[in-house]
């Protein structure tokens, strides 16, 4: 159907949702299901040295508790992507002989409601032996380890060579920078939760509030020594993920462990006191950044290293300092690129991908270096961003990471957003602000490239006798509009209408594979093997429609949903009644993408107390061919605002004890609708040159471009030459200390 | 998140409710906007919740004998929009910072009194005007002023057995300015640091003035030396800033918050003392005082 790509079709599962018709994992009403709660570590670090659960099986109403000890072999957690670093460091469902952060497992309590499983949770004797307890991964990188003979740095990786000490000594100018990625919780609406229910024989159903139901269906299997098919994984209705759910967790092999032990249904939902104390928490870098330019502002070489706080276990946190190196280089010429980071184990929650995923911790790295030595040269920071863009005509460009820019333009999208926000008019004004003593008044940029998808996607079509027909995917939305963004690029395809396609995902049993929606991957990839699979499906039945009428295929066309030759006319549903079962597959791998943008803010600072007030944000993405632009604004909305967050609000503290400082969000700040600025939404379109659709990702830009502009903003409010005492979140005490010891300098 | 267990009774009179607190180890539901939260994390465990929301009466707000007088039911929204001269401006101004608008038409002022959180605003009010607080035992009530009333963080000289069945406040003299400014991360979040002031000026000099402090010592504050610094003195915006500054170094007792060093919540202090005078002033200008 013509015109199809970019229509703005409103979201069918709204009117579900919002109804409060969606079924999440807390609505599913399963017979004789137990609820499960934890017995978790009060303790950071220490020896477990003994736990007691005699006083939880005498609560009334408790059917069952668990220890690792219950378990003749307790499973063990499957590591996410990175094997190397966790193959000598398990990570038990139920802790063993030590835990590592506070909240870690240490034994599961059945009843028939939560209520009760909490009061046998109480009852739970647990003896540890505190070991030191360490939270600051440079000092652990050389702390007592974590686990015996392995040292704490569970990966290093290393892109670059070092950089002559000559460039740094000749450059005629240097900046550096020591900037901090804080710990953040993903604090999506709906915590984690799963439910396990054995179906006799060995065989089970496992509904899981999930981004990736066909690995963790593998790793399940793979931890209780299961053929995959006895394990069938459904993803009902999930309130939000941003990347703290691909994962396999302790709680979910516990609760899979005691439903086969019990052969019981056993679901735990995980609460907010829960979810706070992770896993999985975000971010946690401590970054070091080097830059060396000429005096006209063409950058010579840029050191990034980084040591990054992975937790207590490395299993999904290692690779993510791996995708911040990666993407270390921007969207800038750099004559010599020198990145390390280390993953360091610590006494915290395990981290995990956290929407952006690596990518806004090397945003921010070289966006808040490059405002700096702009600072120091006396420069325009968007004059200096655009003497060193990589420029329109070098794609395909290849960094010294490893990775493949396919396109872009980031002159025009910095172009876009400096007209939008009214850049020299903000300059000027800043300047009377400051010749009449105005409070502080500062303009930030943030000129950002990031990486999405990666890996093959599985799509089927398939055409149905009653005129319908499905779509199948191994993606799996987690609230990003599938329902509506799938079917619209099939409809493209076939030229029917949107409404004639129903979408199939989040079921094992119904999707033969998949790898699942995580990395900004569901529409570039997911999305672009649906087109494809709908257009195998037109050339079959192009070639059964020749033969039916016995002419040759080129000379068979389709339009809208209809088949015709010579004199010859039939729809596609008369077809399949003609022909059977009319169904085409695809597995379509195509490379990753490299979405694009920029992004300014206007901040005031208040001068008393130090609370930024954010006048303006402008925000200019490049997703390449966008579906549907509702759904990509809403997720542009949506992520700048998380941004915001990270930017000015969110920060998961941990007190010297290694215990969590927040309690619940009275203390973990987030920002609500009170908090939203201004902001305007651009767009530029670069299609992605390898795809036919032509999609990149979307959907991670606004944490990506939020923080760094935020940041650059008060930082050219107050006038700092030095800028290290400015670290996220930029609360008023940060704003205020950064001035006072700016101005003492 | 689950509370334990617990017996739960309804109280219909505040006899009825008086008579479940002295079975012991009971906390009273009003608005709950506290005590549900502090249920759900288990670090409240009471035996027995007596629930005063159908007690007939405890919604009353009304003055008599020249004072504002405050029922246990009367909710935070209540004050948004009342009369009763400056005194009602006041609470009205105080009550748009408390939490949100859902919070704000469930809990009630009493509660917060009651769990007097070091971060809650009306008792700090209260103790800057000199409140008084009718508590109600088995033996009657009695009466306590509210500078004696907090002892510490959620520490108050309320007996278990005891219900806080009344405020009273002394309405303020017409003419009085007031003001109130508050400093928090987000609109939603408690406060880290505010101040109120009342102001009352006869023949251009301050006839009457009151200072009080949010958040700032362990307890609520009556900033006595700001007072002093301004009182009898001809009215003066300029002298505002040194009241705000005997406020931070007299006054404030600060204890290390998150994001908020002892030395920038004396500087905080200092400002918003300021401003909450300022506020004052502006309401007296039309005036003239």
């Amino acid at each position: 159907m013509p015109g199809l790509i970019g229509a703005r079709l409103r979201r069918r599962e709204d009117e579900r949702l919002v109804r409060g018709a969606g079924r999440f994992l807390a609505d599913l009403r399963v017979r004789r299901c137990l609820e499960a709660v934890f017995v978790r570590s009060d303790t950071a670090h220490g020896w477990l040295r003994g736990v007691r659960l005699d006083g939880v099986r005498s609560v009334p109403g408790v059917v069952a508790a668990f220890a690792a000890a219950d378990f003749p072999d307790v499973p063990v957690t499957p590591p996410m992507m990175d094997p190397q670093s966790a193959r000598d460091r398990p990570w038990p469902a139920l802790a063993t002989d030590r835990v590592r952060h506070v909240g870690q497992p240490i034994a599961v309590v059945l009843a028939a409601d939560r209520y009760v499983a909490e009061d046998g949770r109480d009852a739970a004797g647990v003896d540890i032996e505190p070991l030191p307890v360490l939270l600051d991964p440079t000092e652990a990188a050389g702390g007592a380890p974590l686990f015996e003979g392995l040292s704490n740095v569970a990966d290093v990786k290393e892109f670059g060579a070092p950089v002559d000490e000559a460039v740094w000594r000749d450059a005629a100018v240097v900046v550096e920078g020591s900037y901090r990625q804080q710990l953040m919780a993903h604090t999506s609406l709906e915590p984690r939760a799963v439910l396990v229910r054995p179906d006799g024989g060995d065989r089970f159903t496992v509904w899981c509030s999930h981004q990736a139901p066909h690995r963790l269906r593998r790793d399940l299997a793979g931890a209780f020594g299961l053929a995959e098919e006895r394990v069938r994984v459904i993803v009902p209705d999930v309130g939000g993920a941003f990347g703290g759910k691909s994962e396999t967790y302790p709680e979910y092999l516990a609760v899979f462990a005691a439903a086969r032990r019990l052969d019981r249904p056993v679901r735990w939902l995980e609460d907010r006191a829960e979810a706070l104390t992770g896993p999985p928490h975000g971010r946690g870098q401590h970054q070091r950044t080097r830059m060396a330019a000429t005096a006209d502002g063409r950058i010579l070489a840029y050191e990034l290293l980084i040591d990054a706080d992975i937790g207590g276990y490395p299993h999904t946190g290692a690779f993510v300092p791996l995708a911040t190196s990666m993407m270390a280089n921007g969207a800038y010429v750099i004559p010599r690129l020198h990145v390390r980071t280390r993953a360091v184990l610590t006494t915290t929650a395990p981290t995990a991908p956290y929407r952006g995923a690596g990518r806004p911790e090397a945003a921010s790295a070289i966006e808040r270096t490059v405002d700096l030595l702009a600072h120091r040269l006396g420069l325009d920071p968007a004059e200096l961003r655009r003497r060193n863009f990589i420029q329109p005509d070098a794609f395909p460009y290849p960094t010294v990471t490893g990775y493949t820019y396919d396109s872009g333009d980031y002159p025009a999208a910095l172009d876009v957003a400096l007209r939008t926000i009214g850049y020299d008019g903000w300059r000027a004004e800043q300047a009377r602000w400051r010749g009449t003593g105005g409070a502080p008044l500062g303009i930030g940029l943030c000129t950002y490239v990031e990486r999405s998808g990666a890996g093959e996607e599985f799509a089927a079509v398939e055409a149905c006798p009653d005129g319908t027909f499905v779509a199948v995917s191994g993606c799996c939305s987690t609230g990003q509009g599938h329902e509506t963004s799938f079917p619209q690029v099939v409809a493209s395809v076939l030229g029917v209408a949107p409404e004639r396609i129903r979408l199939v995902e989040r079921d094992t049993a119904a999707v033969p594979k998949g790898i699942g929606s995580y990395a900004s991957r569901s529409m570039q990839t997911g999305g672009a093997a649906l087109q494809r699979a709908a257009g195998k499906l037109v050339d079959e039945a192009r070639r059964r429609a020749g033969e039916l009428w016995g002419r040759p295929v080129r000379e068979v066309e389709h339009h809208a949903g209809t088949l015709s030759s010579g004199g010859h006319r039939l729809p596609l549903e008369e077809l399949v009644a003609a022909t059977g079962a009319l169904r085409a597959e695809e597995t379509y791998a195509p490379p990753e993408a490299f979405p694009f943008g920029a992004y300014a803010a206007i901040v005031e600072v208040e001068p008393e107390l130090g609370e930024v007030r954010v006048l303006r944000l402008v925000a200019v993405d490049d997703y390449g061919v966008v579906v549907n632009p509702l759904i990509v604004e809403g997720q542009g909305h949506g992520s700048a605002v998380q941004g915001l967050g990270q930017a000015l609000f969110e920060e998961f503290r941990y007190a010297a004890d290694g215990r969590p400082e927040q309690r619940g969000l009275l203390d973990y700040l987030l920002p609500t609708v009170s908090e939203l600025p201004p902001m305007t939404f651009e767009e530029t379109c670069t299609p992605n040159p390898n795809t036919p659709l032509g999609a990149k990702g979307a959907g991670e830009a606004g944490c990506i471009g939020v923080p760094p502009a935020l940041v650059n903003a008060v930082a050219d409010a107050l006038q700092l030459d030095e800028r290290d005492a400015l670290q996220m979140p930029l609360t008023p005490y940060t704003c205020w200390s950064a001035a006072r010891a700016g101005a003492a300098r | 998140m689950k509370p334990a267990a617990f017996d739960y009774v309804v109280a219909h009179s505040a006899g009825e409710a008086v008579a479940a607190l002295a079975g012991g180890d009971t906390q009273v539901l009003a608005g709950g906007q506290s005590l549900i939260l502090e249920l759900n994390y288990r670090a409240a465990r009471p035996a027995r919740l007596v629930d005063i929301n159908r007690v007939p009466g405890f919604d009353h707000l009304g003055v008599t004998d020249a004072a504002l007088r405050v029922g246990p039911l009367v909710r935070h929204s209540a004050f948004a929009d009342l009369d009763h001269g400056p005194l009602g401006t006041l609470l009205g101004r105080v009550a748009h910072h408390i939490a949100h608008p859902p919070v704000r038409a469930r809990g009630t002022m009493l509660g917060s009194l009651a769990y007097a959180h070091p971060a809650a605003e009306w008792p700090a009010v209260v103790t800057t005007l000199d409140g008084r607080l009718v508590l109600t035992g088995g033996a009657g009530a009695r009466t306590v002023a509210a500078a004696d009333f907090f002892t510490g963080p959620f520490g108050t000289v309320r007996r278990p057995d005891e219900l806080l069945t009344e405020v009273r406040l002394a309405l303020l003299p017409v003419g009085t300015g007031v003001g109130f400014a508050e400093h928090r991360r987000t609109h939603a979040s408690f406060a880290q640091l505010a101040a109120l002031a009342a102001l009352t000026v006869r023949g251009g000099r301050v006839d009457e003035v009151r200072v009080g402090l949010v958040n700032a010592a362990d307890r609520p504050v009556r900033a006595r030396a700001a007072e002093r610094v301004l009182l009898d003195r001809p009215l003066d915006p300029a002298a505002f800033a040194e009241a705000g500054q005997a406020a931070a170094a007299e006054d404030a007792d600060p204890r290390p918050q998150p994001y908020a060093g002892t030395a920038y919540q004396r500087h905080a202090v200092a400002v918003l003392v300021r401003r909450a005078l300022d506020a004052a002033h502006r309401d007296l200008a039309p005036t003239g005082g």
